[in-house]
């Protein structure tokens, strides 16, 4: 089959490799009808993650058709058209069992590799490094998914294509940054980057009853998408953002504030990629920056949601966060937690994700698109590939 | 005691523990299944069960070094299992799974340790060197292949799958 791999620093092609197969009895092979790029991509293609290696399938955010099936798949079946979330959960461990997927005590292969950075190994996760499971991704025509019974979400009849990939990972990701901040009636809720993860993060908010949602970027084209969801944009390039926030919450500050910019660059974590992170310090700056502004802005006693993708920031100031008696939530996306409900606010309207999907590619021409996505470039929020 | 043969005697002593939420009696039965332990080690060595009580072992280290050795059960009590290398063993080695409950509803603690003994005295660099594997890892994997296997029925791999290498997939 034909696979979007990596193959060095920004080297990106598309090449022909062997198809999956099915590996374990609970797998089913996916047919992959929807694939679309996510910021954290970005650090692995820039080798700032040391544990990649030449030849990886990327792609972590997809939905497809069910093509093939293990003989313990009991739930989904060949035809069914499902959404995949980019962390893989057995659905049996302590972790699913309390609805924490991401930290799945079974789905890594390769804990050898991961547990000395992090003191435990999480879920495997397709394409995000061999430290994070090494599984193969879904920039190809097929992609192996195990736990099919646990990780494939049928998709109902009348949610387009569209709709159902973002669900993936963006949409649950943003839900469950804004689940955490445990919104009540009244509460402002502002969040640092309008990508797809900030944009989910807005409208999942308002879901759960913001009474306002402010959108933090600078790019107009993102703001303007935050702004089309109802929420109120901030420029932070033309104003102060916590004066701004201020004025806007009647000097008490947002209730909660949620960062979905992150400091993708430390990537995993791994001291090695730390330290080009430092080399290249206006990385490491400017994305310190908007966590820093949010425990600034945060109103007392509020609360702190992380989703930005952190590594080792060894400059955190943590007495703000002591001394504001701020609640601070964080995790990599457990996505099957909220995967049936964003389905359900999708096919009402209430969820819209295929607003992500700016950019449209083959993927023969998904180079194309990553090197758009990168640049920002045609106002580009997700390049989206149809292989 | 001498305080350096202490030192090498701790770094060739491997120990992990996991908790799985399963009961004990459950876990017991599925670790002394042949089946299993042929597939908990793969990334240390090839287990050949014999029979109920006895395999015989196989690690490859680097450089194309084979070393076998033939296991027996020593003990198999309600809460703990422990067998030992018989004689003749390239690198004698025991092991020791204790069993006990985990707190609340959180299932069985499994506390393992293997003791190896390599040729020319306890060192604990010479069983990595031998191996190509830290001792703590060789058990750590185990327990790790263990509990998903007795909380999923299966290990996760990616081994074989697709990738721009080696003809197209990765082994």
């Amino acid at each position: 089959m034909r696979a979007l791999c990596w193959n060095g620093v920004n080297d990106l092609r598309v090449e022909t490799v062997a198809d999956p197969a099915i590996l374990n009895p609970k797998d089913v092979i996916l047919k992959v009808r929807l694939s679309t790029t996510c910021g954290s991509d970005l650090h692995l293609i820039d080798g700032l993650i040391p544990t990649m290696r030449e030849g990886d399938v990327l792609g972590h955010e997809f939905m497809g058709e069910i093509v093939d099936v293990g003989r313990e798949v009991t739930k989904v079946k060949r035809g069914d058209r499902v959404v995949v979330p980019s962390f893989i959960a057995c659905g049996q461990c302590w972790y699913c069992q309390h609805d924490l997927y991401s930290l799945c005590d079974t789905s890594h292969p390769k804990p050898e590799l991961q547990e000395p950075l992090l003191g435990y190994p999480t879920a495997g996760i397709y394409a995000y490094s061999h430290a994070f499971g090494g599984y193969a991704g879904s920039h190809a025509e097929y992609v192996r998914v195990p736990f099919a019974d646990t990780d494939c979400f049928v998709v109902p009849d009348g949610l387009a294509d569209e709709d159902a990939l973002f669900i993936s990972d963006a949409a649950p990701t943003g839900f469950m940054g804004a689940d955490f901040c445990n919104i009540q009636r009244g509460d402002l809720v502002a969040v640092w980057g309008c990508g797809g993860v900030g944009l989910m993060a807005q409208q999942g908010a308002m879901i759960l009853g913001a009474e306002r949602v402010i959108a933090i970027d600078q790019y107009p084209e993102r703001l303007a998408k935050a702004e089309a969801f109802g929420a109120i944009p901030l420029d932070f390039t033309k104003v102060d953002v916590i004066d701004a926030l201020k004025e806007l919450t009647g000097g008490r500050g947002p209730d909660a504030c949620i960062d979905a910019v992150g400091m993708e660059a430390a990537g995993t974590g791994l001291q090695h990629a730390y330290d080009r992170v430092k080399q290249a310090l206006y990385m490491e700056t400017d994305r310190g920056t908007a966590l820093r502004q949010a425990m600034l802005a945060v109103r007392k006693g509020g609360t702190l949601s992380i989703l930005g993708v952190y590594g080792l920031m060894d400059k955190f100031p943590l007495g703000l966060l002591m001394n504001k008696g701020v609640t601070v939530r964080t995790a990599q996306q457990h996505g099957q937690a909220y995967v049936p409900r964003l389905l359900e606010h999708a096919l009402r309207g209430e969820l819209t994700p295929a607003a992500l999907a700016t950019h449209r590619f083959s993927l023969e021409d998904s180079p194309t698109g990553y090197h758009m996505f990168k640049h920002k470039e045609d106002g580009c929020v997700r390049a989206v590939f149809a292989p | 005691m001498n305080p350096v043969q202490s030192d090498n005697a701790i770094k060739a002593a491997a120990r992990a523990s996991v908790t799985i939420g399963r009961p004990a009696d459950e876990l017991r039965t599925l670790w002394l299944d042949p089946g299993t332990q042929s597939r908990i080690w793969t990334h240390f060595a090839e287990v050949n069960p014999l029979d109920g009580r006895t395999a015989e072992w196989l690690a490859r280290g680097p450089a194309g070094g084979e070393y076998r050795w033939r296991s027996e059960a020593v003990e198999v009590g309600p809460d703990e299992i422990r067998w030992s290398s018989l004689d003749g063993a390239d690198v004698p080695n025991t092991g020791q799974l204790i069993f006990r409950p985990a707190p609340g509803d959180r299932g069985t603690e499994l506390h393992l340790e293997v003791r190896f003994d390599p040729p020319g005295g306890v060192i604990g660099e010479a069983v990595s060197k031998l191996f190509h594997i830290v001792p703590g890892e060789i058990v750590r994997h185990a327990l790790y292949k263990f509990r998903a296997l007795a909380l999923t029925g299966e290990i996760p791999t990616t081994d074989p799958q697709p990738a721009a290498r080696k003809g197209g997939a990765d082994r």
